[in-house]
């Protein structure tokens, strides 16, 4: 096991306008479970097949457990893939497939046995060692997929979305095995997901990118708590923040008819600001921002409202998200008030940064 | 920049040049024989053995001569003649019997189908025989009719095609209200253009190289087709390289015509039906 | 419902003149060569029925037969080998992203279009004794003229090499369309799992077209043991020189136009369509056991 490094890593695809990676710097530790998440065409995938070898660095370093590996071949950086759509070789069997890197390295076949039976147990692989991947269930393929990594105790295990490929609820059973699979092995990890909801439960840490460039990396509920601009914010959290651009007056915002503080250092400093708060930061009752209900989400545990700000007895069209409890939730049309959680409030300058 | 990253650069640039050299002399064993087809016709009979390329003085008599030695027009008429109506029946027979077979609901379809897939692998030579002799029995040797018939194997292809066009083209038509052969001709016909110049191209080029079934039909110069004709001369002048090498280039250039026009169809072609003539 | 019967209808309508055709120009034939090889025919006199006696002649009587049945055999061994082998090789080489591989596909594929006739042409120039291409340039590393087309063994060298040169360009398009469907992530997995170029190529490519491999052997097969436009041109109709090139395909021809004795070459080439049916289902046979064992 190793830790992993991006050392001002870059990589511009020619004919392109901006790099596909920019500029980033990170730092997996040795046994750490990073997840590199974001909108499609951020960069993740590239940058962990910078990695993997499988994608030329056109500036800076990678290095695995300290060794500058920038350009040695993929077949001697000691890593391992895990594909999201699996790349089994289609005219092996499961066996064969978990089997292959270790006969290209010339271990001897009964230590190939031993390890791909090892692998098998812990991923409940037996009764299909001899099976060909046609042969198997999505979810089965993506187990084989892991158990060819798994065999090589490589120093850094790499994944590309690999749940991307099963249906919803298999993803859930599946993000918890890998979560503590991943946990057992104390493998170094880099894991590659476009869903937030996979990088905040099975993160140690969580690095978010956008066009190239990394926004922030820091453990999942820094994340959610502090996120370090407006794109973090709006990204982690599902359903997204509330983010309303404001001017500011006497030292405060005003959302509809309710006036929310603005702090002294920020309010001093500028005329605008963008403030930021969680649908579940509000508390619906009798006093807050007023706001007329077009659409009721129940989900059964929850319940998301979705509707626009009433300033002055109209409805403005500054749209809202509110989450209220399973009890007795309102109807479509129906008004009422939401008084945000005065620590909860998140307050970035107009450019994104964050500052409160 | 570190060493090992120059070693990166430099590793790759011989590569890349290894890989090129050999893709040249790939290129070169695929040409050479008609780059020395096109030299040796330019030769004086003489010097055809010397090794330039391209020689000092550059002999377009040879050309003129085969003009001379045999009906080359006449020559090249009648194997367009051949290839073209042999292209266009097939065409129309096979795309209309290929879409038969993919669309049209009729009992023993699938049957017939394999039977004639079954019969397409029956090699030449058992064939030839017969054919010739029911040609003789039609009366028909020694004339342009046994050389326009239209092959068969074109309805595979056709078939295959079909079947991966969408369905709600002809449905819509159907409720609309048109007979089968509107549907076909209509509505099929126009998004089958792929398919019909790849079994075009194909035809075209087959009937072109066909050799056995000329020789064995044809007496008679005047409806005698190119390859015949180049190997009646070569039976004659033998030896006299200048002349048949001028020949030969002459019928190559109508088909590199063709295969540079229709390359990709072509290419797709061959791979999709697996046939590449004989 | 009369509009599922006429479409029916119109099916068997638009089948109907392929049909024909089938009937008339392949079953009947195909028929009519089984009855004609019972017979002694030379299309003037009547035909007379001698029964098994053209077999028997071909099996036991006939020291040609045997000669063209082994000439037919080397040469499609002498085709199909270098063939495959040369192809697999070129198919890789094209199979890559590099700049201009587009201009090196179409050249190599320029032999496909070309007459087999006109190439047979040609060749004989390049194998001339004396003019011939080939023996001067051997010349100028000092090795001596090859009897190319004068000498038997030689004789069928040169039409070997003919023969691969026309075979390449058609299985380097199968093979490279089949490596072409080959998808990427399955070679990215292969890095990284430690396989080298080669390894790569012996241990994925190759396995992964296994159909398309098979597939042009079985065409090889049946095009080599039928071969007739090559011979025919390259050395003559004789098969020479001295039986060197006789080949099956000219057995035929020659006893069928120029002998004018169907009976026996109707016999001839059933022979030949039963060898060629036995090896095609051998070899369906091996490449499907050769799969389940993998």
């Amino acid at each position: 096991m190793a830790s992993v490094s991006f050392e001002h890593a870059t990589r511009r695809y020619p004919g392109t306008a901006r790099p596909a990676v920019d500029d980033l710097d990170l730092t997996v530790d040795d046994g750490e479970f990073l997840v590199l998440v974001g909108p499609s065409g951020c960069g993740k995938s590239t940058a962990l097949r910078m990695v993997a070898g499988l994608e030329t660095v056109d500036s800076g370093r990678i290095r695995i457990g300290g060794r500058d590996v920038t350009d040695i071949d993929p077949k001697d950086r000691d890593t391992a893939m895990v594909f999201q759509n699996y790349a089994l070789y289609p005219h092996m069997t499961v066996a064969q497939n978990m089997g292959f890197a270790l006969k290209i390295a010339k271990m001897p076949r009964a230590q190939i046995r031993a390890r791909v039976l090892d692998a098998a147990r812990l991923l409940d692989l037996q009764p299909y060692l001899d099976r060909k991947p046609k042969d198997l269930s999505g979810g089965q393929r993506q187990r084989v997929a892991m158990g060819r990594a798994i065999v090589r105790h490589p120093q850094v295990f790499l994944m590309d979305e690999p749940l991307s490929n099963l249906d919803a609820k298999l993803r859930v059973e599946t993000r918890n095995e890998i979560a503590a699979l991943q946990r057992r092995l104390g493998a170094t990890t880099v894991y590659v997901t476009h869903d937030q909801v996979e990088a905040m439960t099975m993160g140690d840490r969580v690095a978010v990118l956008r066009d190239g460039v990394l926004q922030q990396c820091a453990p999942p509920r820094a994340l959610y708590r502090d996120p370090a601009n407006v794109f973090v914010a709006g990204f982690i959290g599902s359903p997204a923040m509330n983010l309303f651009t404001l001017p500011i007056r006497d030292h405060s915002v005003a959302l509809g008819d309710w006036v929310v503080a603005v702090p002294r250092d920020i309010s001093d400093n500028a005329a605008e600001v963008i403030v930021g708060i969680r649908p579940e930061h509000f508390d619906v009752g009798g006093v807050g921002v007023e706001m007329e209900v077009d659409v009721v989400e129940e989900l059964g545990a929850d319940t998301y409202l979705y509707g626009r700000i009433i300033k002055s007895d109209s409805v403005i069209s500054q749209p809202v998200v509110a989450r209220a409890g399973w009890r007795d939730p309102p109807a479509r049309g129906s008004r009422l008030h939401l008084r945000p959680e005065p620590d909860r409030v998140h307050f970035f300058a107009p450019d994104g940064r964050r500052l409160r | 920049m570190s060493g090992l990253t120059e070693r990166v650069i430099k590793v790759n640039v011989v590569r890349a040049a290894a890989l090129y050299a050999a893709l040249i002399v790939v290129a070169w064993c695929a040409l050479f024989p008609m780059l020395w087809a096109l030299s040796g016709s330019l030769k004086k009979e003489a010097g055809v053995s010397e090794p330039t390329l391209l020689p000092a003085h550059p002999q377009w008599s040879n050309y003129g001569l085969v003009f001379a030695l045999m009906p080359f027009w006449r020559m090249l008429l009648n194997t367009m003649l051949y290839a073209g109506c042999v292209t266009v029946g097939q065409v129309f027979f096979c795309s209309l019997a290929g879409y038969a077979f993919a669309r049209l609901p009729f009992r023993g379809r699938d049957t017939l189908f394999l039977l004639y897939l079954a019969t397409l692998m029956v090699p030449l030579t058992v064939t030839v025989i017969p054919q010739f002799i029911l040609m003789r029995t039609f009366g028909w040797t020694d004339t342009p009719w046994a050389m326009i018939i239209p092959g068969l194997f074109g309805t595979y292809l056709m078939r295959q095609f079909f079947l991966t066009l969408p369905t709600d083209l002809e449905e819509a038509a159907i409720l609309d209200g048109c007979s089968p052969w509107q549907v076909y001709w209509r509505i099929m016909l126009p998004h089958t253009k792929p398919a019909v110049m790849v079994l075009a191209v194909l035809t075209w080029v087959n009937v072109w190289n066909d050799f056995l079934w000329p020789l064995v039909m044809i007496q008679r110069k005047d409806i005698a087709t190119l390859t015949l004709g180049l190997v009646w001369l070569q039976g004659q002048y033998v030896s006299r390289w200048p002349v048949l090498m001028a020949a030969s280039i002459l019928i190559l250039l109508p088909l590199l015509g063709v295969y540079a026009f229709a390359q990709r169809a072509f290419l797709r072609g061959i791979t999709v039906t697996g046939f590449g003539g004989r | 419902m009369t509009r599922t019967r006429r479409r029916a209808w119109a099916g068997r309508v638009f089948v109907a003149p392929n049909l024909a055709a089938l009937a008339v120009f392949m079953l009947f034939p195909l028929g009519f060569s089984l009855y004609m090889s019972f017979q002694r025919w030379d299309l003037f006199t009547p035909a007379k029925f001698v029964g098994l006696a053209n077999f028997r002649t071909l099996f036991t009587a006939d020291p040609l037969f045997l000669i063209a049945l082994r000439n037919t055999v080397v040469f499609t061994v002498g085709t199909i080998v270098p063939t495959v082998l040369i192809s697999l090789v070129v198919a890789a080489l094209l199979n890559r992203k590099l700049m201009g591989i587009g201009f090196f596909r179409a050249v190599i594929f320029v032999p496909l279009a070309v007459s087999s006739v006109v190439m047979a042409v040609v060749w004989q120039f390049v194998f001339n004794v004396d003019d011939g291409l080939l023996n001067t340039m051997l010349g100028w590393i000092g090795l001596g003229p090859v009897p190319w087309l004068v000498e038997p063994g030689w004789a069928m060298v040169s039409l070997c090499m003919v023969s691969v040169w026309r075979s390449v360009p058609f299985a380097t398009v199968v093979l490279l369309a089949a490596m072409q469907g080959v998808p990427e992530t399955l070679y990215e997995a292969a890095k990284i799992d430690g396989a080298s170029e080669w390894r790569r190529f012996v241990s994925i490519t190759v396995p992964l077209i296994r159909g398309a491999l098979s597939f042009v052997v079985i065409i090889s097969i049946i095009n080599a043991f039928q071969a007739f436009d090559l011979v025919y041109v390259l050395t003559g109709g004789n098969g020479g020189p001295e039986t060197g090139t006789y080949v099956l395909g000219i057995m035929l021809f020659q006893h069928a136009f120029a002998f004018l004795d169907f009976g026996y070459a109707s016999a001839l080439a059933w022979v030949m369509f039963a060898i060629l049916l036995v090896l095609t289902v051998l070899q369906l046979r091996f490449a499907r056991r050769v799969s389940l064992e993998n």
